[in-house]
């Protein structure tokens, strides 16, 4: 049953390394502009439940749905397309592009998407803005401090302006300042353009930044308590 | 894993001989500070990690030991070069005598010995006629006996020949019957086409007596090309293998590092992570060393198939000389280690990764341009005024020179790499991605790129030079050989001889004409008590009125006429009518001669040459006179010069003369340009040497899918964060394939113009016109293009590989 309105939504999910069972019938679902805080220990299989609900991997058995559209019966080709255009993604460490500049990292996304160079840098020079780090936008990601840094992955997750952002431990390599900081940032930027945020963490502090939490622990997702 | 020691010099320093007993006790590997065998142990354990590296492991060890194989090879090869020499020329020298000086009495021990060498097709025979004096004459090495009269010894080779249909034609020039084979000591190589026979009928004026084999003289040198080329063939080849070397040892360098981390972790010190990368490359490069050692030992085999300026040796002669197998077995394992160590620069591996000291490096300019522009200063002024002269200083100048140039070119590489790319802005996501990674780093692709730079700039410099070479060889031989005509001669005994020649000649298939007069040199006749005049002698020519017709203007002629030419070039005093001259001129300064004095007829008149003049198919006669006006017999050592003009048409036809000549005399000399002996080898030589710049190229190309797979692997976490963006494989493999293209354009932009500038150099060397081989060039920069491609195309897979989620996931 998919519940009223839901932007994402996945059912009885299951996937498994080898022999190790990451996903064992996890359920999920998301609604526009909702800020959903994933939780659980190491190991327990949050990421993987992000990788499969953004289309990164093919789960064994379950079915995500995005919209109207199954996620599980699209081909890797229509997937690519989908992230390119609907979702952003956060990772821990950034991941930028160290041959690009923070400008060029951010407008990357647009690029992929088709937008013209001179566009997607104007864009992107907006959204260095809006996220503090306008100062570094010609900097490589080697020259730029580790908030900078994640800051600027926040910029280009959001650039292009996104339905649904991923975001896996966006401030686990960040000391606690520089982490409230990016959390900020990244929820009220994705509030005002009323993007979906699932963050995976294991943090409660930054999970306080979410709507609501959901525990994964032995492959299983469940409800947790709202944060707000 | 063995526990390691820890920093060096700390622990057992300050508490004594007791303390460091037992330390050494708890931890034997830690017992040793310094020497050799810490050196010896660490270098051990390299070797262990890279023997126990997995398939990846052994895939760079295997790439490196090709390269350093294939150097040791070349340096193997370059190291025999001169015992090779030595071995050619020992052989020669024992079986020939060219002459003795004091030509010794006919005795038991001696023998008349003549040179009778003709041409087959094209390939050169060496002949000799033999005729002992008496029962023990000497023998040349590779023979027991002489054969006896009417028979002969011949090379295994000539033999073979001979056995075949194809040698039909040449067994009618050779009328001796086959007594048995000559040896290798009396052979240069085991091609050579060779012969002794037995005449009964040898005899004076014909050949020399001699007294032994075997003769102190000194070599022909190698024509300054063939020296050009050699030495330039050498640098071309040796300098891509440097390079690759230099590149292949450091493949793996993530890998390589990590492990380093990890050892320091558990204790090792800086100076032990160096010496454990050494081992890891000297591994790889003894493997090549023993790899070259056995592409060598395989390669002389092939030895007897090649024939190179007329040079073909035997298998034991491909022997380098104990010195340099040494230094080449010392040199290239330590030239790893060394380049291991320098690559090491700036680096400091620490227990949690790499630390890189260095700044970005601004490359500099001036430099690089000045170890081209050095070269170009070695190698310019051997272009200026006279040909290249082969002297050890000119020969250490071009070496240098060559190498300068080349190396320099991959000094400048980088600099154009990134000069260019920093000044590349804009375009699509793939060019931008590519642009912007060569813009951080391009030290590892011009690295690999440049070891296409040097072979291709060397392959183009060396065809142009050889396309000069055969192009000059074939212009001559067109020029001379445009009419079809051989020119033969041989001693004359008498004019009614000269006659039948001829006749024999124009009997034969194939000819169209043929023609000929006796020539002779006569002088002043020297007056009692005191020197001969020093005068030039004058030149006579004998012959039919119809033979002097070909030379001259005659107004009438009948025989026992006697003309003197009016326009015979450096004639300082013509020959007036009523001069009395001898016949029987000295014409060397020890000759001693009977003088034969004869008038010059009063009735001789002055007639003008047709093409005067000194060059071939020119004149030069003083005297023209016909068979009655004088006695052959009286003339110092008469010449017949027959000239045969053939039809180009008829097959064989040029053996055909040669048969009708040998038969006439055997000892008769031919002179022609029917047969460019160039051809052949310099056409093979330059397939040789494209087919090794080719593998050369894709050993490189091996060399650049390592370090392009070695990058994307190092970025694979990057890569699946693209991936999860949506990322197009399309857009990664267009990157890649723009940052393999970028330097290998480059690259072989830097190499055509240092080609052709090397290329051009050396032709102006030569006094050659300066010629392009375009189809050498097209092809070079289609290799190298191909190589892109190829890198490009077998570096996907894994790049695709990379491009999975699995690279996300930390856990």
């Amino acid at each position: 049953m998919i519940p009223a309105g839901s932007l994402l939504h996945a059912v009885a999910l299951h996937k498994a390394y080898g022999r190790t069972p990451a996903l064992d019938g996890a359920d999920f679902s998301l609604h526009p502009g909702e800020v959903v805080a994933v939780m659980g220990p190491s190991g327990s299989g949050k990421s993987t439940l992000l990788h499969c609900l953004a289309g990164i991997i093919a789960p064994d058995s379950g079915t995500v749905r995005y919209g109207d559209r199954e996620l599980t019966a699209m081909s890797d080709a229509e997937r690519s397309a989908l992230r390119r255009a609907d979702f952003g993604f956060v990772f821990q460490f950034g991941q930028l592009v160290p041959e690009l500049t923070a400008l060029e990292n951010v407008a990357l996304p647009l690029r992929l998407n088709g937008t013209r160079r001179r566009d997607a840098e104007r864009q992107a020079r907006e959204w260095l803005e809006r996220l503090e780090v306008d100062t570094v936008a010609d900097r490589r990601p080697g020259e730029v401090s580790g908030g900078q840094g994640q800051r600027v992955a926040v910029a280009r997750a959001l650039a292009g302006r996104p339905r649904v952002v991923f975001a896996d431990e966006p401030t686990g390599a960040l000391d606690s300042l520089n982490g409230e900081r990016v959390m900020s940032l990244l929820t009220d930027a994705a509030r005002d353009t009323r993007a979906a945020v699932v963050l995976v963490t294991h943090e409660a502090r930054v999970a306080a930044y979410s709507d609501r939490e959901v525990v994964v622990r032995d492959g299983i997702a469940r409800e947790g308590v709202a944060a707000v | 894993m063995s526990p390691l020691p820890s920093r060096a010099g700390d622990g057992g320093g300050r508490g004594g001989g007791r303390d460091r007993d037992a330390a050494a006790r708890r931890d034997p590997l830690a017992a040793p500070r310094t020497g050799p065998a810490v050196w010896g142990r660490d270098l051990a354990m390299g070797i262990r990690f890279a023997a126990g590296g997995g398939r990846e492991g052994w895939i760079r060890t295997a790439l490196t030991a090709a390269g350093v194989a294939l150097g040791v090879a070349v340096l193997l090869l370059g190291a025999s070069v001169p015992s090779l020499m030595d071995a050619w020329h020992g052989r020669e020298k024992a079986r020939e005598n060219l002459g003795q000086v004091h030509q010794p009495r006919a005795a038991d021990t001696t023998l008349r010995y003549a040179s009778v060498d003709t041409t087959f097709r094209g390939t050169p025979i060496r002949g000799r006629l033999v005729r002992p004096d008496g029962a023990h004459p000497p023998v040349p090495p590779g023979v027991r006996h002489l054969p006896g009269a009417g028979r002969m010894l011949v090379s295994p080779a000539l033999k073979e020949l001979l056995d075949s249909p194809e040698g039909a034609l040449l067994r009618d020039r050779l009328p001796y019957r086959i007594a048995g084979t000559i040896g290798d000591a009396g052979l240069l190589g085991p091609r050579e086409l060779t012969y002794v026979a037995q005449s009964a009928t040898l005899a004076a004026p014909d050949g020399y007596r001699i007294d032994h084999f075997g003769k102190n003289w000194d070599p022909t040198p190698m024509q300054t090309p063939a020296v050009l080329l050699v030495i330039m063939t050498c640098v071309a080849l040796l300098t891509p293998v440097m390079v690759f070397i230099g590149t292949s040892v450091r493949f793996g360098y993530e890998r390589r590092e990590r492990r380093l981390a990890a050892l320091r972790l558990v204790g090792a010190d800086v100076g032990t992570t160096r010496r454990v990368a050494s081992g890891e490359a000297l591994f790889g490069s003894l493997l090549g060393l023993l790899g070259g050692a056995a592409l060598f030992v395989g390669g002389r085999l092939s030895a007897p198939l090649i024939t190179l300026w007329g040079i073909n040796v035997f298998p034991s002669d491909v022997t380098p000389g104990p010195l340099a197998a040494t230094l080449v077995g010392l040199l290239v394992p330590t030239a790893a280690v060394l380049v291991t160590l320098f690559a090491q620069r700036g680096i400091t591996v620490e227990p949690l990764g790499v630390v890189r000291n260095r700044p970005p490096v601004r490359r500099r300019l001036w430099w690089r341009v000045a170890l081209p522009a050095l070269g170009a200063l070695l190698l310019v002024p051997l272009t200026w005024g006279e040909k290249w002269t082969d002297t050890p200083l000119n020969t250490a100048r071009f070496a240098a020179g060559s190498l300068l140039l080349l190396i320099g070119v991959t000094a400048l590489l980088p600099w154009l790499v990134d000069a260019v790319v920093s000044r590349l802005h804009g375009g699509p996501v793939p060019w931008q991605l590519a642009v912007r990674r060569l813009q951080l780093n391009s030290g590892s692709a011009t690295r690999a790129v440049s070891g296409i730079t040097v072979a291709v700039a060397g392959a183009i410099a060396i065809h142009m030079l050889m396309t000069g070479m055969q192009a000059g060889y074939a212009a001559a031989y067109a020029e001379s050989g445009k009419i079809p005509r051989i020119g033969l001669w041989g001693n004359a005994r008498s004019w009614s001889g000269t006659e039948q020649a001829l006749g024999a000649l124009h009997a034969t298939p194939g000819v169209t004409a043929a023609r000929g007069t006796v020539d002779a040199l006569i002088g002043p006749l020297p007056a009692a008590g005191r020197p001969q005049d020093d005068l030039r002698p004058w030149t006579l020519a004998v012959g039919s009125c119809a033979e002097l017709r070909t030379l001259a203007r005659l107004p009438s002629c009948r025989d026992g006429d006697v003309f003197r030419t009016t326009n015979a070039p450096g004639t300082d005093v013509p020959v007036a009518p009523g001069r009395t001259v001898d016949l029987n001129t000295a014409i060397g300064p020890d000759d001693q001669v009977t003088p034969q004095p004869w008038t010059v007829p009063g009735t001789t008149r002055p007639v003008q040459l047709r093409d005067p003049g000194r060059e071939p198919g020119r004149f030069s006669y003083d005297l023209l006179a016909t068979p009655s006006s004088l006695d052959l017999g009286r003339l110092n050592s008469p010449t017949a010069e027959l000239q045969v003009d053939f039809d180009r048409a008829t097959p064989d036809a040029v053996e055909h003369i040669r048969n009708t000549a040998a038969r006439i005399d055997p000892m008769m000399n031919e002179y022609s340009a029917v047969d460019n002996p160039h051809d052949g080898p310099y056409t093979s030589v330059r397939n040789g040497l494209f087919i090794g710049a080719v593998i050369t190229l894709l050993l490189i190309g091996a060399g650049l899918i390592i370090s392009t797979v070695e990058q994307l692997h190092e970025r694979r976490r990057l890569l699946s964060t693209l991936d999860a963006y949506g990322t197009r494989r399309a857009t990664l493999g267009w990157s890649v394939l723009w940052q393999t293209a970028l330097p290998v354009v480059l690259g072989l932009a830097l190499a055509l113009a240092c080609g052709l500038s090397l290329g051009s150099l050396l032709l102006a060397m030569i006094d050659s016109a300066v010629t392009v081989d375009w189809p050498v060039v097209t092809a070079m920069t289609g290799i190298g293009g191909a190589v892109i491609l190829f890198v490009t195309a077998l570096s996907l897979p894994p790049l695709w590989r990379m491009m999975r989620p699995e690279g996300l996931r930390t856990e």
